[in-house]
């Protein structure tokens, strides 16, 4: 089967700034991916790439199979994107905006679209200029779902929306994928990426540090435990696995990495009274690979 | 890392640092800078054509029988009096210089004042750059001051460069006025730009967009001009120029017996347009209008069809205004030709004409002179055009179209073509505008055939502009639009020049306006119109390849 998205070895650089290293990256039809990464780590530089805004400096991308550098119009037929900052005409209305974007796209769902724009409580009639952010955002958030097209590229799309609103955008994007739509889902909310995706790539420093389900990149990261004992805890670092130990009285914090059975048989020795496991979140994940050292960094593989 | 701040105990007290004073005046600074460096522009462009017509009097009309023979067409003739005001002392030198480009600076201040307001006070508010100036050290009604006063320190820039050039003019020999005389006449011709940034302030405030402000602004504009037309055309009325504030600045009657009494009304109107504008300001809220409009609008789905008749939704009135105003202008031109050229008895409309390549006299020299300004004003018309296809990419209105079923190369080739389509008009405009300009004034001299080969000829350097423009905008997009409109400036400083000296004829075809000839009174100059379109054509398939080749760039 064709993939949603590919890129082989995708780069782009600026002058002598290299914003995008060589990236190698699949999405499957039908599966929504988020793409995760701290400002200037080369997101939307990726998606303007892979929509033919910008220029590849060298690689290819494909939508649905057609090169979308050489053959952008083409590529964009399949294609609704939303974009954080939503720009649109001032002088028109939303009803105006939403009617030629859809002209433009050439393909329209207007009962879902009035669908939308009721769960939305979007009000279409006033001009551009006079809406929020946030409303501005529900246009073209409406017009790309309403395409029904089989890929949504959405970079930050809920920037500006309330917390009801963004309960919205989650159904939505479910429906989508309900109905077998792709979504390359970009996005600063971890919250939002951890509930609606199927697989996260993660790039830092223009190179992708990371691709998986979540429980992929759970198996290959960090359990934290917390332990609390009845006497002096044990010294557990010596544990084979065992990191980033802590003690505070009678209690010990540490990670694990790999199997948990060395440090289970030591803490079943040591008369623990107390023992909490949990998987680390996507935050947890994320500022594993991003906490420890400042953004731009060498951008080398991290973790996995 | 936080901003060094110094406290300035001399001067300020108080613990007032200079950071401090800064961050108040900042819109001050914001606004004065962009209001002087437009001034700037103008102020040599209005003093410098007050000193070409001192300095170019004596070799037009020599002897004091021309002289009396000039004033006595120019001064009795109703259509030149609606168009450049009442003439005064038509047979001295002050009284010619006075009313030859007096009337055109009053109008073209008043537009400049006018356009610089809303684009510095209301323009800001629409971008949303004045929200950010309002979240610092100030509110809404110093923030007005301080944009107003930004906007005077303009006026004072254009006010001081003209002063001065019309002095260095004025104090040739041949020309003899005094200091004090060049210095008034400098602020009577400015003057119309004071009060026209007071209005456009004003109308900022009002209107909840900048266009509504420039229609508000154009709306007092040409009332302000009909009734002065109408006080220097129908005979009884001239009591009516009290009426109009343009007719007070023409009632300073500068250099011909200086009348500062109209300065009074002047000031006052200026001011307390302006302290309005400051108290609107304080009392609306920032980006709506000071009257509350209904918020809900019926949508009008007309050219909203698809990307390719956009640009007609976008730029319509635009277009339209351009197309209509230059064929006003020709008509205007052609109902004043035959007056203007039997008046011009030294000739030297005929021997602008020579040095620009045309070899007829009479009106079809004075209609190939005069549309050597409209072929600039058409290449103006067109470089805003290809300002307005940047403006769509800079402002991010363009990813939402091509993200979707629309190739870059046919929205380029959408917006060339509705500008070739609006320099066509706008010349069919021209030619046909001045054809019954000359046979409403009953000068039927020149044909329609050759009013309309004038109206091509305007066509053919807004054409060239066009493709420079194209070609600039797919190689260098945050440049073409300053470096396009630069070049028409040139093209137009130089033709100006070129008319009125004997200068090298290379320097002469630095500008894109003098290859062609001054159409009627030359013939159209099919190699110079071949190059040039051949050039257009190809620089646009280049701006459209390199288009299609580089990332598209924001503001």
């Amino acid at each position: 089967m064709v993939a949603a998205i590919r890129t082989e070895r995708l780069a782009k650089s600026f002058g002598r700034t290299l914003a995008l290293r060589p990236l190698d990256l699949e999405v499957a039809e039908g599966e929504v991916l988020g793409f995760l990464g701290p400002n200037g780590a080369g997101k939307t530089t990726t998606i303007r790439c892979l929509l033919g805004l910008a220029r590849a400096s060298a690689g290819r991308a494909e939508i649905f199979g057609v090169d979308a550098q050489a053959h952008p119009g083409e590529a964009h037929r399949r294609v609704a994107y939303v974009p954080g900052e939503a720009n649109l005409w001032p002088r028109l209305t939303g009803e105006e905006a939403l009617h030629l974007l859809s002209r433009v796209q050439g393909k329209l769902d207007s009962a879902y679209r009035d669908e939308l724009i009721g769960r939305f409580q979007f009000d279409p009639s006033k001009r551009v200029r006079a809406y929020s952010k946030g409303n501005r955002q529900k246009v073209l958030l409406i017009a790309a779902f309403s395409s029904r097209a089989d890929l949504l590229i959405l970079d930050e799309p809920t920037t500006g929306l309330d917390p009801l609103m963004e309960q919205a955008f989650r159904e939505t994007v479910a429906e989508a994928r309900q109905r077998g739509q792709t979504v390359f889902l970009s996005s600063h909310i971890l919250s939002e990426v951890e509930a609606l995706s199927d697989r996260v790539a993660i790039i830092r420093a223009g190179e992708l540090a990371e691709v998986g389900t979540l429980a992929q990149m759970r198996h290959l990261s960090a359990l934290s435990v917390d332990a609390t004992f009845d006497t002096t805890p044990p010294d557990l670092s010596k544990i084979p696995g065992v990191t980033a130990v802590e003690v505070q009285g009678n209690r010990v914090r540490c990670q694990v990495v790999g199997s948990v059975e060395p440090l289970l048989g030591v803490l079943a020795a040591s008369g623990v009274h107390q023992l909490l496991s949990r998987e680390p979140s996507l935050e947890e994940l994320f500022l594993a690979h991003y906490g420890s050292e400042p953004a731009g960094g060498s951008g080398a593989p991290h973790g996995g | 890392m936080g901003a060094e701040v110094t406290v300035d105990e001399e001067h300020g007290g108080r613990g007032v640092s200079i950071a401090d004073r800064r961050a108040a005046l900042v819109v001050f600074v914001a606004t004065a800078k962009r209001a002087v460096r437009s001034a700037i522009l103008w102020g040599l462009l209005f003093g410098g054509l007050i000193a070409q017509e001192a300095l170019g009097y004596e070799r037009g009309f020599p002897t004091a029988e021309s002289r009396e023979q000039m004033a006595e067409a120019f001064g009795g003739n109703s259509a030149l009096a609606a168009v450049a005001g009442e003439g005064r002392q038509l047979d001295t030198i002050q009284g010619f210089v006075a009313w030859r480009v007096f009337g055109l600076l009053i109008i073209v201040g008043a537009v400049w004042g006018l356009l610089a307001a809303t684009r510095l006070l209301r323009g800001e508010e629409d971008t949303g750059r004045w929200e950010l100036f309002l979240a610092g050290r100030t509110n809404r009604r110093h923030a007005a001051v301080q944009g107003i006063a930004g906007l005077t320190a303009g006026f004072v820039v254009l006010w001081v460069l003209t002063a001065a050039l019309t002095a260095v003019g004025g104090s040739n020999g041949k020309v003899g006025f005094s200091l004090s005389a060049s210095l008034f006449y400098a602020a009577a011709a400015t003057a119309s730009a004071l009060i026209f940034l007071a209005v456009g302030a004003l109308a900022s405030q009002l209107a909840p967009t900048r266009r509504q402000a420039n229609g508000l602004g154009a709306a007092v504009l040409g009332l302000s001009l009909l009734i002065r037309m109408v006080a220097d055309t129908v005979e009884g009325l001239g009591w009516m120029r009290w009426l109009s504030p343009l007719g007070w600045v023409e009632n300073l009657h500068p250099l011909t017996g200086s009348q500062p009494l109209p300065l009074i009304p002047i000031v006052l109107l200026t001011a307390a347009l302006a302290a309005m504008a400051v108290i609107v300001a304080g009392r609306r809220d920032v980006g709506a209008g000071a009257f509350i409009r209904p918020q809900s609008v019926e949508p009008n789905l007309r050219w909203l069809g698809g990307q390719g008749v956009l640009v007609v939704r976008l730029e319509r009135w635009v277009a339209l205004g351009w197309i209509l105003g230059l064929g006003m202008l020709a008509a205007m031109f052609g109902v004043v030709a035959g007056v203007a050229a039997e008046a011009n008895l030294a000739g030297d409309v005929e021997q602008a004409v020579g040095r620009l390549g045309g070899s007829e006299g009479g009106v079809a020299a004075w209609i190939g002179y005069e549309f050597m300004y409209i072929a600039a004003l058409v290449a103006f018309a067109t470089a805003g055009q290809v300002s307005a296809t940047r403006g769509e990419e800079a402002d991010g209105y363009l990813d939402n179209l091509l993200v979707r079923d629309v190739a870059r190369g046919r929205w380029l080739a959408g917006r060339v073509a509705f500008a070739a389509a609006l320099v066509a008009l706008g010349g069919l405009a021209t030619g046909l505008g001045g054809w019954i300009g000359l046979a409403a004034a009953g000068s039927g001299k020149v044909g329609i055939v050759a009013m309309l080969q004038a109206g091509w000829n305007v066509m053919v350097p807004a054409l060239f502009v066009l493709g420079l423009g194209v070609f600039l905008y797919g190689l260098a997009p945050r440049l073409a639009v300053p470096v396009l409109y630069a070049s028409v400036l040139w093209s137009f400083v130089i033709a100006i020049v070129g008319s009125t000296i004997n200068t090298n004829h290379w320097f002469l075809d630095t500008s894109l306006l003098t290859h062609l000839g001054p159409v009627p009174a030359s013939d159209l100059s099919w190699p110079a119109i071949g190059w040039m379109l051949g050039a257009a054509v190809i620089a646009i398939f280049a701006g459209l390849v390199a288009f299609t080749r580089r990332d598209l760039a924001s503001a």
